[in-house]
């Protein structure tokens, strides 16, 4: 069984980074808008990147890498979501202080240390996701903590940093990225590496984000929430190593329900790749650099995908790897081999993919002359493999060497990965970019040092409200446990707070409401977006008895933007509640007309206007 | 800078920047390199460099525990050797270091602005230039554009008529991007009889940052300096907020129109004189002149007389400046009037009418010229009353010419020719600073 001793015995070692946007209106260093919703593109521009040598002169691994690549890279600008600043065509405007407000009141959730002044930096990024070629990011806090089912999880670091732009595409020796959601304040959460199984990362990654969420500063009697909800707004970066395999970060998860899956694979992939070593130096494998030409042999080829390549002025290159027969083949992680691996660092040369002999051959339309050519041109002998790639010069030369490379680690070493999603149902992850390592940050010289001074934190932490607080909060004016621990998770809990702040009373009703009759409507595709103000009337309304619980819903369905639009709503749909006096009326002419089951007929009639509670009352004092 | 009390420290703890130190406060302790303090923020906070990359800083207060943990490892940035050697067959250019952002890298542990001298290190920033020229370097001076004086213009000028004289095929200047525009225009008066490109260039974004423009425009001028046959000083920045083409703009015709873009500098009144892609590919687009196959030499006259400035009009201006400036002994007044030129003529407050003093101004023997503040288009001196009276009074009308272009024209005129010749020439066409035509274009500002 894979318990906590068996992941102890590989040496497992994991910590996550947990990359949140918070819920600023601005963006960290410049004024544009942080709401990317009907924004419209305004045009594009194109840039080249180059690695430049860090702060200690030297240029990080994974910076040189993706400066090998030569791409050029093609921005959309929006015109509310973006502006010079985040094209790189103006330097930063002054830090956003809601932004760093909001670092600080987390730091303090994790009770992390904060500095007495915060430093912003430039951390070198050269896949082109940002225009300017690094990232704005500063430590905010270090030395903190975090209890998850009774084990102390170290924070070890904490930062306030931009969002990077979102990739629209690839094409050739280019790539679109949008710049929109670019520069929006995140908020990084890093723990130590002492997570000891992969169910327990989904656990600590679980608690970061209840408390990102649920940490938020107290206005009165409500509490407004300081990060963002929704699709994408959270993002957990996992860093996994095993005794013999290395570091590597698996970037990007958005799911915790797979987060375990993910680990587990990652764990396997290693033991497979240490495992795939053994062998290959048992069986002394070696990668032959001595790639040749093999475009004349191919010429008359008829496969669609080397056909088309040729036709287009390609050229064929070709790779002997001796004594990686059959290992080329060999699953690492479902649908994972070490050819897949090889395969995604030759496509950061642009190509579309290698072809192996591990493969099906015949797929691609090689006969079994071609390949026996091939093979002697190479000089296979059994026991051999080789590689082929398909692409025009310049790629195809960039993309064999990338490929190579990779080939040779498999007998040296797991390499330090950064990895993306490959398939998210199966857990599955691809090469990425060589893990970053010191060398790429250095400060930023156009944003002043942030001082904090102690009383500025303890205006901040006086205006906190906790986890643990907030959720007794909740539950102590829920009756009901279940919808206790629903409305904590729920993303409407801050506009519950809100209400319940306002309307006295009326708790369950308001939190019920929230929790069914609004995913209700939004699943019926009703625009919800009505604001907390209205909402407060509504509810109001509800409390005075002017409407019942049932009508609370139908004035929501027509999504009154303000109070005289419930006015209207209540009257056009004859949504007035009917109690008292005039309810004992109907019920008594009801039942003088020879009305039977006296409270079905009426709520049939009036489900709307009758609170069923106050009804069931009459009837029964009747009787 | 640190505070008095941290430097007294230090010294006693021998501890200097790029040393790994400890910093204890309370239960807080951190180790790191000890970074340099810039200008900005309190000097009693500590910076040191953690392991991770990131800085962070701690108040220096009663109670705080410093130590030295290991004395910083002595670092230079380690150029590898040129990659391509000197390939024989190609244009041999010179390059002219001044100063300003392109070309310097920022040394984070001394603090300190570190200037790319050598070839060597030039070929390893930017290595696709190595397959365009031979490039002798000179590192003329390091300066901000903005301090730069007529001294610096003389020594530049000097120096590229030498390199070109000495078989440069052309000549690429890196600078400061401010007052890139005003250098542009001197140098294209000061360069006689000029047979070569001669490209003025600089960066928008420091190139300590992968982003910078420096690299492309590195490229694109010194392929231009290497391949084109324009016999002209022109600037070559960035056509567009893109990395894809560069433009080559007349010196004298040049203005930069932005703080921060990239494409700051725009052509006035003309189009650019080509185009020039990161492949070094060009493609010319207006008249320019062409070298001749003439081998004289070019001659530098860098003359220039200081004694002149440029003034703007405004409401509310009041015209007694020019009475200053005629007292202080000026020799020249460029003045940038409003639309097609025009002073403030009649104003209700008495007082203010420029025109009284302006005419004195001229009768005492100070040349003014006069040109718009509206950047683009032409003054006239002939459409509105106001505008006749200026022709009445004596002021030079500069035409098309830009207010920085005439303002250096009259320093190197009066520094040159004496005053009679300057009033003449100031008006004509010397450097392509005039054209008689302005052609057509949808977007004026291209």
């Amino acid at each position: 069984m894979k318990d906590a001793e068996y992941y102890k015995k590989l040496g497992f070692k994991c910590g996550l980074e947990i990359h949140q946007r918070l819920a600023t209106r601005e963006k960290l260093f410049c004024s544009c808008s942080t709401d990317l919703e009907n924004d419209m593109k305004v045009g594009t521009v194109e840039r080249r990147q180059r690695a430049v040598a860090g702060e200690l002169g030297v240029i990080d691994r994974s910076t040189s890498f993706e400066s090998s690549r030569g791409r050029s890279f093609v921005y959309n600008v929006f015109r509310k979501s973006s502006c010079l600043v985040d094209i790189d065509e103006e330097p930063p405007h002054g830090v956003n202080d809601d932004a760093v407000e909001t670092a600080i009141r987390f730091a303090s959730a994790f009770n992390a240390r904060i500095p007495d002044e915060i430093e912003p930096m430039r951390k070198e990024v050269v896949d082109g996701s940002d225009p300017s070629a690094f990232q704005r990011s500063m430590m905010v806090a270090y030395d903190g903590r975090l209890q998850v089912n009774g084990r102390t999880i170290p924070i070890t670091s904490i930062f306030l940093e931009e969002e990077s732009s979102g990739i629209e595409g690839q094409s050739g020796g280019s790539v679109v990225y949008n710049v929109d959601r670019i520069g929006i304040p995140l908020i990084e959460i890093d723990t130590d590496p002492s997570i000891q199984t992969p169910k327990e990362a989904a656990e600590v990654a679980l608690r970061i984000g209840l408390t990102l969420r649920l940490t938020g500063r107290k206005e009165g009697d409500a509490v407004s929430s300081e990060v963002q909800r929704g699709i994408g707004t959270i993002r957990q970066d996992v860093n996994v190593s095993i005794l013999g395999g290395t570091r590597v970060e698996v970037k990007g998860l958005q799911e915790i329900e797979s987060m375990a899956l993910f680990i587990e694979n990652e764990v396997e992939r290693q033991l497979r790749l240490i495992e795939l070593k053994k062998a290959l130096i048992q069986r002394h494998a070696v990668v032959d650099r001595d790639t040749k030409e093999l475009t004349d042999l191919l010429g008359h080829e008829k496969g669609r995908i080397i056909a088309d390549s040729l036709s287009r002025g390609g050229i064929a290159l070709g790779a002997r790897l001796q004594g990686f027969a059959g290992h080329l083949g060999a699953e690492i992680n479902p649908d994972r081999r070490l050819g897949s691996e090889i395969s995604d660092y030759a496509r950061m040369a642009g190509v579309r993919g290698i072809i192996h002999s591990d493969e099906d051959l015949q797929k691609y339309g090689l006969s079994y002359e071609t390949i026996k050519v091939i093979g002697d041109k190479l000089g296979v002998r059994k026991g051999d493999a080789f590689i082929l790639i398909v692409a025009d010069r310049q790629q195809c030369e960039k993309a064999m060497k990338f490929a190579l490379d990779r080939a040779a680690m498999a007998l040296s070493e797991v390499p330090p990965e950064t990895r993306a999603v490959a398939d998210s149902k199966k857990g599955t992850t691809r090469f990425m970019r060589p893990l970053p390592g010191g060398s790429r940050m250095y400060p930023e010289t156009d944003a002043l040092p942030i001082e904090v001074r102690s009383d500025y934190i303890k205006s901040i932490t006086q205006h906190t409200i906790y986890l643990d607080q907030r959720i007794s909060n909740v539950e102590a004016g829920l009756s009901n446990r279940q919808i206790g621990e629903q409305m904590v998770y729920s993303q409407h809990l801050p506009l519950y707070e809100y209400i319940i702040s306002k309307v006295k009373g009326i708790n369950l009703v308001v939190a019920t409401t929230l929790l069914e009759k609004l995913k209700e409507l939004e699943r019926a595709g009703i625009d919800t977006n009505i604001s907390r103000d209205v909402f407060v009337d509504i509810f109001g309304r509800y409390s005075k008895g002017e409407i019942t619980k049932a009508g609370i819903g139908e004035v929501m369905r027509y999504s009154p933007e303000s109070a005289r639009d419930v006015t209207r709503i209540i009257k056009e749909k004859s949504l007035e509640r009917i109690s008292g006096e005039r309810l004992r009326k109907m019920v008594e002419e009801l039942t003088a007309q020879g009305g039977k089951d006296i409270i079905r007929e009426m709520m049939s009639r009036h489900r709307l206007n009758i609170d069923g509670e106050e009804l069931n009352k009459l009837v029964g004092d009747r009787k | 800078m640190y505070s008095e009390e941290i430097r007294a420290l230090f010294e006693k703890l021998g501890i200097k920047v790029g040393d790994t130190i400890s910093v204890t406060s309370g239960q807080d302790m951190q180790e790191g390199i000890l970074m340099p303090r810039t200008g900005a923020g309190g000097s009693d906070i500590i910076v040191v460099k953690r392991k991770d990359g990131y800085n962070v800083g701690i108040k220096y207060k009663s109670g705080t525990k410093v130590s030295k943990l290991s004395e910083s490892q002595p670092h230079h940035f380690l150029f590898p050797k040129a990659s391509a050697s000197v390939d024989r067959s190609l244009e041999r250019i010179a390059l002219l270091y001044t100063g300003g952002t392109i070309g310097s890298k920022v040394d984070y542990v001394s603090g300190g602005v570190y200037m790319l001298t050598k070839p060597e290190e030039l070929m390893h920033e930017v290595p696709e230039l190595g397959s365009i020229a031979n490039i002798d370097v000179h590192n003329l001076m390091s300066i901000s554009s903005e301090d730069m004086t007529y001294v610096e213009w003389q020594k530049i000028a000097e120096d590229a008529a030498s390199s070109l004289n000495n078989g440069a095929k052309g000549v690429v200047v890196t600078l400061g991007t401010n007052t890139m525009h005003y250098t542009a225009a001197a140098l294209s008066f000061m360069l006689k009889d000029l047979n070569s490109p001669v490209v003025l260039t600089g960066a928008m974004r420091s190139s300590d940052r992968g982003s910078s423009d420096a690299f492309v425009n590195l490229i694109c001028s010194c392929s231009i300096a290497a391949k084109s046959d324009i016999a002209e000083v022109g600037i070559c920045m960035h056509g567009s907020s893109s990395d894809s083409k560069n433009i080559f703009i007349r010196g004298t015709k040049a203005r930069k129109l932005h703080t921060s873009r990239r494409d700051a500098f725009k052509p006035v009144n003309s189009g650019p004189l080509c185009y020039v892609d990161i492949n070094g590919s060009i493609e010319y687009a207006g008249d320019y002149r062409h070298a001749a196959k003439s081998t004289g030499k070019v001659h530098a006259q860098t003359g220039f007389d200081p004694k002149v400035a440029l003034l703007r009009t405004h409401p509310n201006s009041d015209p007694e400046v020019v009475d200053h400036y005629v007292k202080k002994g000026f020799k020249g007044l460029i003045i940038e009037g409003t639309g097609m030129g025009e002073f403030p003529t009649s104003p209700s407050i008495k007082g203010l009418s420029w025109i009284s003093h302006v005419k004195d101004a001229v009768e005492s023997g100070v040349i003014v010229g006069g040109t718009s503040q509206c950047v683009f288009g032409r003054v006239n001196h002939t459409v509105y009353r106001n505008l006749r009276v200026l022709e009445d009074i004596g002021v030079v009308n500069c035409e098309d010419m830009l207010s920085e272009v005439a303002y250096v024209k009259l320093g190197f005129l009066l520094g040159n020719y004496g005053s009679k010749k300057a009033r003449e020439l100031l008006g004509q066409e010397i450097a392509g600073e005039i054209t008689n035509r302005i052609e057509f274009k949808k977007d004026f500002v291209e």
